[in-house]
């Protein structure tokens, strides 16, 4: 049997989702199981779009679609989005894989994303506002019995 | 050491390197040897680490100045 790998994706800032992915990928790689339980601001990295009001959202819910629209931030020096701005431009420069190069990697590597119901209906968002490759819409149960059975759990 | 197929990995980070790695060795088949010519510095210590995860034979790596190449067969 396959070793496993689980990360919870919280974060919604670029830095920390290309260290998952990283991870992600290269576990992979490695012939291990992987999968990323997406939830709160994790969804904002498998939004189809950064900004939706097409779900039906209340006065809240669209407040904060509104504040999280825009690329993803970096969690330290954003500046507004500057900072993710540079880092972008600094990874190109060095040949880094960029995000969604590593996401693409993910997927082509069978990596399983499950994104979390409840944050998505805490949010307001429905299945249809996420990139379409989602292999399971789930709760902490299903991702505690996968994190069970895996050697390696993270939480970024 | 002579390979039965090499791919270059010079001016890729981590983990391209690796699903490069990993890429070109399901294609190929039992026995036979792959040479990854590689810069990033880490590399020198995720291949082997790699082939312990895989299972695939490390067999050895030799530094020239900043360039790493790597010999791992398919087992």
């Amino acid at each position: 049997m396959k070793d496993k790998m689980t990360i919870i994706l919280f974060s919604g800032d670029l830095d920390k989702a290309i260290a998952a992915f990283t991870l992600a990928t290269t576990a992979a790689a490695s012939d291990m199981e992987v999968t990323i339980f997406f939830t709160f601001w994790g969804l904002n990295v498998i939004k189809k779009k950064r900004f939706t009001l097409s779900s039906p959202q209340n006065l809240m819910q669209r407040m904060f679609n509104i504040m999280s629209t825009g690329c993803l931030p970096t969690s330290k020096l954003n500046m507004a989005g500057l900072g993710a701005w540079m880092m972008k431009k600094m990874m190109k420069k060095a040949r880094a894989a960029s995000l969604s190069e590593l996401m693409q990697l993910a997927r082509e590597l069978k990596v399983k994303f499950i994104a979390c119901t409840t944050s998505l209906g805490v949010l307001g968002l429905t299945k249809e506002d996420l990139i379409e490759d989602i292999d399971e819409f789930a709760g902490a149960s299903t991702y505690l019995a996968e994190a069970k059975a895996a050697k390696i759990n993270l939480f970024i | 050491m002579k390979a039965d197929r090499t791919i270059d990995c010079t001016g890729l980070f981590c983990p391209m390197p690796i699903v490069k790695v990993k890429r070109e060795i399901t294609k190929m088949k039992p026995g036979e040897i792959l040479e990854i010519i590689a810069d990033d510095p880490g590399f020198e210590k995720d291949l082997p680490s790699w082939c312990a995860m895989s299972g695939e034979i490390f067999l050895s790596l030799k530094k020239d100045g900043p360039i790493i190449t790597g010999y791992i067969q398919k087992k």
